[in-house]
């Protein structure tokens, strides 16, 4: 973490009514950071970037936003960063050029200075040669690629991106997360992400805040995370016929650090899954039990997301989705 | 900074360009309304049907039946109807067929004559107020003159008679409905722009990404009702034109007082874009100005005095005239096509359209809400 703060957050809160959206939630980002708030949809990411970018006034607490507090200044903190929302705000009835050109006079730059500069960014996204396309003929790639260039014709130190790859295919995705890499690596941008999507945590941020019914419930690199929960990979074992003495039969080995039953599945925490499986599964046999399924994977921040909420994000995911397939009836999914 | 201000009202105009179907509606509508205000809801009424059942074969009959015929031949008010039975006539009114039935009994001429109250039956379809007071009135009057067969050749130089002076070149029905279509364009215009398609950034949820921006809500504000004006004056201003046209108003008149009627215009189209910005500031979903549209045209264009004369109206409703930039500006318009008035006569309404703009504008803006 660098020197000089770009973001420093203190005990902020949100209510919407009874709900309290985001709760005493306190932080810094320091300066050339790549910063990632993870956590389920409802976490309350998108109400916490909204404060922090004055669109939303705190109901308590306060944010510093590029040294200025975005309740008293809102005017000074808008002129300084750049955010990407998590709806598509594109123009449709505009070009991806006219798009651009009106953000950059909205940010009271000059026309010779704005037409080099969209060009420029246009070509960094890859979208040069439909520059002069309706936006309504974009994919929605290639829109989230022009409104990531379009939050940049001012150059801002600061950029703020709420779920920037959400409803994107993985192509799409891969491209918008290497577009992001270099913005961070050339420019020494300040960037603040949000995101549901583990992968992209862990694969961009330096630093990572998970957050989960409005609370941060822990924070850290990727590697301090997963550090923080036992162990570097996941045995999960699938067993039929399981005795009652078998969660403690394996927690007794001396390479098991931990060990989860849930519903007929022991999630084993243990250094090295690959070396360790042969006698895991001897131990299995031994206690009279037999082996459905086994799974090794290397801890990710999903697991550690688990190891503090005691669910998945992917389940919050299903679950939410399920109501709205169902239309009111919850079916279960899997 | 206008560097701002001016990336609003363009951004606006090109989306507005975009959509031609926009424009051309926006056009094509106070033409229409004008060809169908001034056919269905005309001045005078005409081709009203009017069963008559004559049974009496004197005189007297016989002159009311010819004045009848002269208003059915003059200002074709009425289709007289011949007919024997008495019982069909009536019916006929009660089903609606008719607007009135007239039965002169058989021995009207002679009670005339012997003056022994002679009378005509009139049966009118009285819940259609209109044309039953219309029907009264002149067959009252052709009665009244069916002696006047026997009025002496000399004149009686001592009746007042009356002679119409027309102060001003005629206007027409047609022609007087002109300011008030025009006040519909501007009421349809600063409806379709402006604060509309700030309400429609904010359903289409691409509001936020404005709002991100260092715009300031005057730069908002004013940006859209900028572009709404020039939208709206040009399409006003062409329907003025248009309508003059159809109707026969010597183009002549509006060039002669180009600038009044262009200060009333575009301070008739700003009043209402700025109460729109008032009324609608906050809405977040189109179907809100869908809603309010029918109800705001109707009790700001029919008090306007654009179809009715507001001196007729109830006081309560004279009162709201007075605050009801509509009435103002249709004052204004027809001063100046009818009556000739410049700059000088038209500079009370004048006065009250820029109070009324400054007053709403200002509220507007500050109104504006920055945050989502
Ligand atoms: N304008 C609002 N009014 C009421 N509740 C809201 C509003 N915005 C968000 N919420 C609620 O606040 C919680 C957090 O929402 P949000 O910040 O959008 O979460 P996320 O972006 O992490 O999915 C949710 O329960 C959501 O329903
Ligand atoms: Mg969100």
């Amino acid at each position: 973490m660098q020197g000089t703060r770009a973001i420093a957050v203190s005990e902020i809160t949100r209510k919407f009514g009874p709900l309290t959206a985001v709760d005493r939630v306190s932080f810094d980002v320091g300066e050339g950071e790549f910063f990632g708030f993870l956590g389920p949809n409802g976490a309350g990411k998108t109400t916490l970037i909204r404060m922090l970018t004055t669109l939303l006034v705190p109901t308590g607490g306060n944010a510093v936003v590029s040294g200025w507090d975005v309740a008293r200044e809102p005017a000074e903190v808008r002129k300084r960063i750049g955010v990407v929302p998590q709806a598509m705000t594109s123009d449709l009835d505009l070009t991806g050029y006219e798009n651009m050109d009106l953000y950059g006079r909205f940010y009271g730059i000059h026309a010779r200075d704005r037409k080099e500069r969209i060009r420029s960014l246009l070509d960094m996204v890859g979208l040069a040669q439909r520059a002069n396309d309706l936006v309504a003929t974009y994919s929605g790639g290639m829109r989230r690629r022009l409104e990531i260039a379009r939050v940049l014709v001012h150059r801002p130190a600061l950029l703020f991106l709420d779920e920037p790859t959400i409803g994107l295919d993985p192509q799409s995705r891969h491209v918008v997360w290497d577009f992001l890499r270099k913005l961070i690596e050339g420019d020494s941008m300040t960037i603040f992400l949000t995101t549901h999507y583990m992968e992209e945590a862990e694969t961009l941020c330096g630093r990572v805040a998970i957050i989960d019914a409005g609370k941060i419930i822990a924070m850290g690199s990727p590697a301090e995370l997963k550090a923080g929960i036992p162990g570097k990979d996941i045995v999960s074992l699938a067993v039929g016929n399981a005795s009652t003495e078998l969660a403690e039969a394996l927690g007794g080995l001396p390479f098991v650090h931990e060990v989860r039953p849930e519903d007929g599945v022991f999630r084993i925490f243990v250094d090295s899954g690959a070396r360790n499986l042969p006698a895991l599964i001897d131990a299995v046999r031994a206690s009279g039990g037999a082996i459905l399924s086994a799974t090794v994977h290397e801890q990710s921040l999903e697991d550690v997301f688990i190891h503090y909420t005691g669910k998945s994000i992917r389940e919050e995911e299903a679950r939410k989705v399920s109501f709205f397939v169902g239309a009111g009836v919850p079916q279960k999914l899997g | 900074m206008m560097i701002r201000f001016f990336a609003v009202v363009e951004r606006d105009l090109l989306k507005f360009k975009r959509n031609p179907v926009v424009l051309a509606m926006s056009i094509l509508m106070p033409v229409i309304y004008l060809v169908i205000l001034g056919n269905s809801f005309q001045g005078k009424l005409t081709d009203l049907p009017v069963a008559v059942v004559n049974q009496d074969p004197g005189p007297y009959a016989k002159r009311i039946l010819e004045n009848l015929r002269a208003i059915q031949a003059g200002p074709r008010t009425f289709s007289l109807l011949g007919m024997s039975d008495q019982g069909e006539a009536v019916k006929g009114v009660k089903e609606g067929r008719y607007k009135a039935a007239i039965i002169i009994p058989p021995d009207f001429s002679k009670r005339v004559a012997l003056s022994a109250r002679p009378e005509v039956g009139l049966f009118l379809d009285n819940p259609d107020n209109i044309s039953a007071e219309t029907i009264r009135n002149l067959f009252g009057a052709a009665i009244l003159s069916m002696r006047s067969e026997y009025v002496p050749i000399r004149e009686n130089a001592g009746e007042a008679h009356l002679r119409d002076i027309n102060l001003f070149p005629k206007v027409d029905y047609y022609q007087s409905l002109v300011p008030g279509v025009v006040i519909m364009a501007i009421f349809l215009g600063t409806l379709t722009t402006g604060v509309f398609n700030l309400v429609m950034d904010r359903f289409l949820g691409i509001e936020e990404s404005y709002l991100l921006t260092p715009l300031t809500r005057a730069h908002i504000v004013s940006g859209l009702v900028a572009s709404g004006l020039s939208i709206t004056t040009g399409i006003a201003s062409l329907i003025l034109v248009v309508s003059m046209l159809i109707t026969g108003i010597p183009l002549s008149r509006a060039l002669g007082q180009i600038l009044p009627l262009f200060l009333v215009i575009v301070l008739a189209t700003l009043c209402l874009l700025s109460l729109m910005f008032v009324i609608l500031g906050r809405a977040g979903h189109p179907r809100i100005v869908g809603v309010l549209s029918g109800f705001l045209n109707v009790i700001l264009f029919f008090p306007s005095g654009a179809v009715y004369p507001i001196a007729s109206f109830p006081g309560w409703l004279k009162a709201f005239a007075k605050i009801n930039p509509e009435a103002y500006a249709v004052d204004a318009l027809k001063a100046i096509l009818f009556r000739n008035a410049g700059l000088a006569g038209v500079s009370g309404d004048i006065a009250f359209l820029a109070v009324f703009t400054a007053v709403t504008l200002t509220f507007s803006i500050l109104a504006f809400k920055r945050t989502l």
